[in-house]
């Protein structure tokens, strides 16, 4: 298991470094000089010096990527060029609504889906099944950003149970906060429940058809007690690897959701840096978000060693 | 009173008949065979006692277990009586386990269903219950899980939940096929003990007359969903009355004529062969390993004969025909066809490999199901500097085909539209069109049933006679080489260790796992069939 | 084959779903109700009518020429993606099963993982950010996402491909890695690379109207439905029909190609069930 754990663990440090090279040469590196890129084509030759001063520009591009991940790894994110703060500083603001959106979504879509899933799977071909399967077969098609659109119309406007954007602020006490949050979660959720609920549905259905559930039948279980007690962990495997990929697909719907909201999260703050053409500050969330996405699968990975004895190794 | 009496079953699926009007009985402490070829409807026959069938299947009859009849039971007192009264193994042991529980979880849970026990009463039995499958907790703790064991030892663990509680009846469902000869011979005898000291009846199903024919005292012969004829055994193998059963019988035993001598020359020569695999690296930072798969073997087969070579799997068969074809390079060691290497300075030598070509074990993976026979069975003009081409390359496809007893019209069929048997005939047809000199089969009538397999080793004799093949034969079922060998290898972890005339080697082994093997090989009755 | 295609439920509707958008597309080239370029700001923000049946929107455009010119942009971004991932990612797949366990095999899985870990909003943030956004810019960030769907897909299938006893028969016949590949693993993978084909279409046309929706995509004058449903945003509680019918687009469009995904699925091999995530 230690062996396992370690050995997922150095390719979990090896995608970050190669994907922090990528991000780096993306931005800093194919735009040719990014100080001209972000003030323009009227820049002072002055000013632009002194910009390249301030990011660092003027080292050689190894020194200046090594630099740039030993910043980080201090937790020096470098200096936002247009808001003149720390980007640490502003990335950890706008954290405290993006990461309990995201967990906030995880949570709805997981708790819709196992039940779902399993209560299809279990019922499978019956009026149930096809209802569950239609309403995902809807819920994936539907561009999450349009229901939120359709959400703020029924729930803001024209019921008022929720207000149409922004964000109340967790200093209003932590059930304003979430309640800000909550059509963005649905909105977020419904599309990823649904890919969930199916991935569980078929994945119990296979597993329901192996050979060893045959034999539990032989000893006397009941269709129910298979399910429960030989199936369902069985067909954890693959539902775990959606929820790993899933959260990268949140990360990136969040960045969505929160302009449909008007929430000051990481996604409105990338769009922001971006008109703004703050490179610096898009460089760090982008990693941050790949960070997180690449952390998810490593502990999806470890989870699937807790599931699974043949990934422990033999003693 | 019989503890098990099936009458008038009969059962469709969809509308489409599986069994009509089947009939057995099982007396307590009896076993029975269940013989049949594939479609005989013998597998249906168990899973309808145990009332597992697929969901589309409709069952009439009666199916009188232990004074009840199940056909009438309820889904719950059937959960009831499953594992308790009736217990089932299956043939695949490798999938029968769940593989994220422990083999202890498992077998336990056989008795935690059915009694109301403490978890560790309950453990406590699993430990006695592995005990007596011969998985003593001190070497198969109760917290191995199946990946850790062998095929052999998750039969015994299936076995173990099966008999747990002492059911009276045991059905057991080609429970050997999956396993080497040896390890067969084990569970074969391990599961006769079991009856002997429970008094259970035991319905066992094969496909393997012989299989059955040395442990079961009652013989049940099944053909398209029927009972053609039943008896006690060994006495039915003699008052056979039925067409059927006495072909089967045949077939099993069926020796083909040969005519052809080996001529005193070599054709292919192996002389020091050493083949290594890397294994994975242990740690992070550790070397990888090696694994030497073929370890220094030597052999030589003559123009003409037939040569056999045995062993079970794992032994580095496979290995030794993928070098012989010159597929993979070998660590040391000469294969030389006719004198020239098969491999020259790291490249296959293609001159060599046009004269030498294969059958393989599966009729089903063997051909791309994409393309028609024609293209199928001219792969190999690949391996010719200038292939035939148009009405040249029909000719030789149509002779092929016909020489297998095919038409040349065929070539043009895609090979789902073909049986199994056929397909093995378009496997020999797609060796034979470049005229090679060596043919070798590897496993090639192993997935066959039994008549069809007398009837493509009649086809393999009559064309090594004809064409004056080679043939090395493959095989980890002593009786068919016995039936089609000159000569015969005994291979066992890389080595050779025994080699001598078939005749020979078979009536007077010398090395002790050449001994093992033919004792393990289960055998008819001696007797001529008439 | 084709009896079996026309009594499958799934398919014959996802087929007409999906023709009926392409159709719509196609005609735009030649005629649409009314010019998307000319603006009528007298007949903004109208309800569906005789002379607009889906309405107008806010600079009083017909929202179904708008919806029908705006099918090309996203079927034409989401095809290309299509194209992008599957020409580069079945090769490479393929190379990867032929060499499995090589230090090739290594270095495609990896590089794989390495995108997978880049949905494809933050590549087309990381571009746009770069060289400005455009629609060329969401084709090739949909694109790039692509890849390692089609090359793990085909090299997992690829890989059970190459244990079969065919591929043995075909090198026992002298051919190499790149001929057994092209005639006996590619044919034997095109219908699972027809039925993912189709879901990453229906994937690329979410992904397009996502990113047109941000402001990523296809900038104006150019009509997205993406980009409609941003501009109708500000003013759904005015002229929900704005919102509406693009979205509905979006929806039937992809629940289309999803349906004949299943129905393709189910067509190629009917022991897989419609089990689809």
């Amino acid at each position: 298991m230690l062996r396992y754990v370690l050995k997922r663990l150095v390719s979990l440090v090896i995608s970050l470094a190669v994907a922090s090279l990528v991000i780096f040469l993306a931005i800093e590196v194919v735009p040719g000089d990014p100080a001209a890129y972000m003030l323009g084509m009227n820049a002072q030759p002055d000013t632009l010096a002194a910009l390249r001063e301030q990011l660092g520009l003027n080292g050689t591009i190894p020194e200046r990527y090594l630099s740039w991940v030993a910043g980080m790894l201090q937790g020096d994110f470098g200096t936002s060029y247009t808001y003149r703060t720390p980007v640490a500083e502003m990335i950890g603001e706008r954290l405290w609504i993006s990461l309990p959106l995201a967990l906030y979504a995880l949570t709805l879509s997981t708790l819709i889906a196992f039940p779902a899933g399993v209560w299809a799977a279990s019922r499978r071909g019956s009026a149930v099944d096809m209802g569950v399967m239609g309403v995902t077969q809807l819920g994936v098609a539907i561009p999450n950003f349009w229901f939120a659109m359709l959400m703020v119309l029924v729930f803001a406007i024209n019921l008022r149970w929720f207000s149409a954007g922004g964000f109340a602020g967790w200093e209003q006490g932590f059930f304003a906060g979430m309640k800000s949050l909550t059509l963005p979660a649905i909105a977020l959720a419904l599309p990823q429940a649904s890919i969930l609920t199916r991935v569980m549905r078929s994945s119990l259905l296979d597993t329901l058809s192996e050979d060893f559930i045959r034999t539990a039948r032989a000893k006397g279980l009941t269709r129910r007690q298979v399910l429960w007690r030989h199936a369902l962990r069985n067909a954890m495997i693959p539902v775990l690897t959606i929820i790993g990929m899933q959260f990268s697909f949140l990360m990136a719907g969040a960045i969505i959701i929160e302009n449909v909201f008007f929430l000051p999260g990481l996604g409105r703050l990338v769009f922001q840096s971006i008109s703004a053409r703050d490179l610096i500050v898009v460089e760090s969330v982008v990693m941050l978000l790949v960070f997180a996405v690449i952390v998810v699968n490593f502990a999806v990975d470890v989870a699937y060693a807790a599931v699974d004895p043949r990934l422990r190794g033999r003693r | 009173m019989s503890l098990l009496r099936i009458e008038g079953l009969n059962l469709a699926i969809h509308d489409y008949g599986i069994l009509h009007d089947v009939a057995l009985t099982v007396e307590p402490g009896q076993i029975v065979g269940v013989i049949g070829e594939s479609g005989s409807g013998k597998s249906m026959t168990a899973l309808a006692v145990m009332q597992l069938l697929p969901e589309a299947a409709r069952a009439t009859g009666r199916v009188v277990l232990d004074g009840q009849d199940v056909l009438q039971l309820s889904e719950a007192d059937l959960c009831r009586m499953r594992g308790r009264v009736m217990g089932m193994v299956f043939q695949e042991p490798m999938t029968a386990l769940n593989p994220i529980q422990t083999i202890g979880d498992q077998v336990a849970e056989t008795i935690l269903v059915h009694e109301r026990v403490t978890k560790a009463e309950a453990r406590d039995r699993a430990r006695q219950a592995l005990a007596r499958v011969e998985l003593p907790e001190d070497r198969f703790p109760l917290t191995r899980y199946p990946h850790e064991l062998s095929g052999g030892q998750r039969q015994r663990v299936v076995i173990a939940m099966a008999i747990a509680l002492r059911p009276r009846l045991l059905i057991a469902d080609e429970p050997t096929t999956a396993l080497d000869v040896t390890t067969q011979a084990q569970i074969l005898t391990l599961l006769k003990r079991l009856v002997q000291e429970d008094g259970m009846g035991l319905l066992m199903i094969s496909h393997d007359l012989a299989v059955v024919a040395d442990m079961a005292d009652h013989l049940v012969i099944m053909r398209h969903g029927r009972v053609v004829e039943s008896g006690p055994s060994p006495d039915l193998f003699h008052r056979m009355q039925h067409p059927y059963s006495k072909a089967l019988l045949a077939a099993s035993t069926h020796q083909p004529d040969r005519a052809a001598q080996p001529q005193d020359m070599p054709l292919l020569q192996v002389r020091g062969v050493i083949r290594d695999y890397a294994t994975a690296r242990k740690g992070i930072w550790g070397k990888p390993g090696s694994f030497r798969a073929v370890n220094d073997v030597s052999f030589q087969i003559r123009r003409g004969e037939s040569l056999g070579l045995v062993g079970e799997s794992g032994c580095g068969k496979s290995t030794l025909t993928r070098a012989i074809l010159g597929l993979e390079e070998v660590q040391a060691g000469q294969i030389l066809l006719d004198g020239q290497p098969v491999f020259t300075g790291h490249r296959p030598n293609r001159a060599v490999r046009r004269r030498m070509q294969v059958v393989f074990q599966d009729p089903y993976g063997s051909f791309n199901p994409r393309h028609r026979v024609a293209r199928l069975v001219s792969e190999p003009f690949h391996l010719l500097d200038t292939p035939p081409q148009g009405a040249a390359r029909d000719a030789a496809i149509a002779a092929a085909l016909e020489s297998v007893g095919l038409s040349a019209d065929d070539r043009h069929k895609y090979i789902h539209e073909f049986s199994g048997g056929q397909r093995q005939r378009i496997a020999i047809a797609r060796a034979l069109i470049i005229k090679p000199d060596l043919i070798i089969l590897d496993e090639a009538v192993s997935a066959l049933d039994v008549s069809i397999r007398a009837q493509i080793l009649d086809l393999l004799a009559d064309l090594g006679d004809r064409l004056g093949l080679t043939y090395l034969f493959i095989s980890h079922d002593l009786s068919v080489v016995r039936q089609v060998t000159d000569r015969v290898l005994v291979m066992q972890a890389g080595r050779i260790v025994e080699q001598g005339e078939t005749a020979d080697v078979f009536a007077n082994p010398q090395h002790p796992y050449t001994r093992q093997l033919l004792a393990a090989t289960p055998r008819l009755p001696d007797f001529e069939n008439t | 084959m084709i009896r079996a295609a026309l009594t499958n439920r799934s398919l014959v509707i996802g087929l007409a779903l999906s023709l009926i958008f392409v159709g719509a597309a196609l005609v735009s080239f030649v005629w649409v109700p009314q010019d998307v370029a000319t603006l009528d700001i007298a007949n903004k923000m109208k309800t569906p009518s005789a002379a607009h049946p889906l309405g107008t929107d806010h600079f009083g455009r017909d929202i179904l020429s708008m919806i029908m010119v705006g099918a090309r942009t996203s079927i034409a971004v989401a095809v290309v993606a299509v194209v992008i991932g599957m020409g580069l990612g079945v090769p490479l797949g393929l190379a990867a099963a032929a060499r499995r366990g090589s230090l090739l095999d290594e270095v495609i899985m990896r590089g794989n993982d390495l995108v997978f870990a880049f949905p494809s909003l933050l590549i087309a943030i990381m571009i746009t950010a770069v060289f400005g956004p455009s629609a060329l810019n969401a084709i090739i960030a949909i694109g790039i996402f692509n890849i390692p769907v089609f090359a793990r897909l085909t090299r997992g299938a690829a890989l059970s491909l190459w244990t079969r006893d065919y591929v043995l028969a075909a090198r026992v016949a002298g051919k190499g890695a790149v001929r057994i590949s092209a005639e006996h693993i590619l044919p034997n993978v095109t219908n699972l690379l027809i039925v993912q084909g189709t879901i990453q279409f229906s994937l690329g046309i979410l992904a397009e109207a996502a990113l047109s929706y941000v402001g990523l995509g296809a900038q104006p004058p150019v009509p997205s439905w993406g980009r409609m449903l941003a501009d109708s945003q500000t003013m759904i509680s005015l002229a929900p029909h704005m919102a509406i019918f693009p979205g509905m687009a979006i929806l039937l469009t992809v629940l289309g190609l999803n349906l004949m995904g299943d129905g393709l699925r189910d067509l190629f091999d009917p022991r897989i069930r419609r089990d689809r995530r």
